[in-house]
């Protein structure tokens, strides 16, 4: 395993309040629940168990009494559990490994009058997985539209809804600019106010 | 390419952004040093991301080299030093782009822009066979990605994923070459994925207005929704997180800041300001 304190990007010589701190950033950084449907929600988890093993190593190593530390380690367990019995088992089996094309041939294989809203939340999974946001969300809106009280469609939609509104303080459609600010014109006629305001008070600017 | 992939520098410290500034200008220097002086002009913002990414994963940067400006000798600049290929990959990405971009304009532009380009064409033809010679799969990947999207532009109301999905490809396989380990390989390939839908909606959302005036093509002619520019705020973002989400499974050490400023600050506030230019027109 490598330098532990590397792991958590602190130096040895940290405090403990860094270091809990360092790892906090972390785990909130390879939370399962960024990663809920994405394709990369693999690599977060390995990544998660990195930064854990560091965290307990560390505390091993400074020998706080409390022992190996309590970082309540990812119980997470990636996959979908909610329907075991379902006919698209399969499916989802193949979704989990990233084998896409085998999952889309299984579903396009599927007669029309036979896609259920499961059908249609797997695949807006598929395209999910290939990076195709847009079709992904039609699919997961169908779904949603067809089962309304299945949980996992529900937060897969809102899942996309999330990301939608990512945007790191910016574009508000009800606030364009109004080219305001401050033009030259604008300086010198407020020079030329303050200047009569000063005269008007007998002082004046010399 | 396009130029969207931009630091805000507002956010940037001023030792990131001689960093950032020191990488662009040795890119130019390159593109001088190995196709010609001309060839400095074709220098992009998105190339010098690229450079920029390259040597902050092979951590090849080594120290910085004080220089002049040679378009402006009275101006003093500093070239970042690199052991590896970092700047004639980008360079040679440049031209290569650049060539392709070229002829795509000569077959959709009107009769004087296109003369225009003819007249530039042979110098960057000559440019791409010196750096197709160089990195045979850089040309190979960008060439593909063209023939795939003149092909999803002929289809009849291609779907807005179908139409963004070359673009995105090419930035994938680009990325993905840099990987150290499979899984390295997987992230930077959804990173680049959805960067690279995101550069190409966003060319389509800036050009929306012109496209619908002149009749060419714009995946977002197709869309229909009552609150259009809603609508493409939410596509760029949902873009930008995922690529944001596989950024941050990435280890970075070199050039950190500047990464972290363009991903979080540099391109929502692109993506702002294409999006709040006023409807009917630019400008």
């Amino acid at each position: 395993m490598s330098n532990p304190y590397e792991v958590l990007g602190v130096s040895p010589g940290a405090t403990d309040e860094e270091i809990k701190k360092a790892y906090r950033n972390l785990a909130k950084k390879y939370h399962p629940d960024n990663y809920t449907d994405s394709p990369l929600a693999d690599v977060a988890e390995q990544k998660m168990k990195e930064v854990n093993e560091a965290y307990d190593e560390i505390n091993r190593m400074r020998r706080k009494g409390k022992g190996t530390g309590s970082t309540g380690s990812s119980s997470y367990s990636s996959g979908y559990g909610s329907s075991a019995n379902s006919k698209y088992n399969s499916v989802r089996i193949y979704i989990q490994r990233n084998m896409i094309n085998e999952a889309e041939n299984i579903l396009n294989g599927i007669p029309e009058a036979e896609r259920d809203a499961e059908w249609h939340f797997l695949t807006g999974m598929c395209f999910f997985r290939r990076g195709w946001n847009d079709r992904a969300n039609v699919e997961f809106q169908t779904a949603v539209n067809m089962d309304p009280n299945n949980q996992e469609y529900r937060t897969a939609l809102n899942n996309m809804n999330t990301q939608y509104n990512y945007n790191y303080g910016g574009y508000r459609p009800n606030n364009s600019y109004e080219y305001g600010g401050c033009s030259p014109c604008d300086v010198c006629s407020a020079m030329i106010c303050a200047d009569c305001m000063c005269n008007c008070c007998g002082g004046g600017c010399r | 390419m396009f130029g969207y992939l931009q630091i805000d520098k507002a956010e940037l410290k001023v030792r990131e952004f001689e960093a950032y500034k020191s990488v662009y200008c040795g890119l130019c220097r390159q593109l001088g040093k190995d196709y010609s002086v001309f060839a400095r002009f074709a220098l992009s913002y998105d190339c010098t991301f690229y450079a920029v990414t390259l040597m902050s994963l092979r951590r090849s940067c080594s120290g910085f080299d004080d220089g002049r400006c040679r378009f402006n000798p009275l101006k003093k600049c500093k070239y970042a030093r690199c052991g590896d290929d970092c700047y004639s990959r980008a360079a040679a990405l440049t031209v290569i782009t650049v060539y392709y971009k070229l002829l795509d304009d000569i077959s959709d532009s009107g009769f004087f822009k296109s003369l225009a380009v003819r007249l530039v064409k042979p110098f960057f033809s000559h440019w791409r066979k010196k750096a197709a010679g160089r990195y045979p799969e850089l040309d190979k990947t960008v060439c593909d990605i063209l023939t795939a999207q003149l092909e999803v532009e002929k289809k009849d109301k291609p779907l807005l994923d179908e139409a963004a999905h070359p673009t995105a490809c090419m930035l994938a396989e680009i990325m993905k070459a840099e990987g150290r380990s499979e899984s390295e390989s997987r992230v930077l390939y959804e990173c680049g994925y959805q960067l690279g839908r995101w550069v190409y909606l966003m060319d389509a959302a800036d050009d929306y207005e012109k496209d619908k005036k002149r009749g060419c093509f714009n995946p977002f002619l197709y869309v229909e929704t009552e609150d259009l520019r809603g609508y493409m705020n939410a596509v760029l973002s949902q873009s930008l997180a995922r690529a944001y989400d596989a950024y941050n499974l990435l280890t970075i050490y070199d050039f950190k800041g500047i990464l972290d400023n363009m991903i979080t600050y540099g391109f929502p506030l692109k993506q702002n300001s294409v999006l709040s230019v006023p409807q009917g027109g630019k400008k």
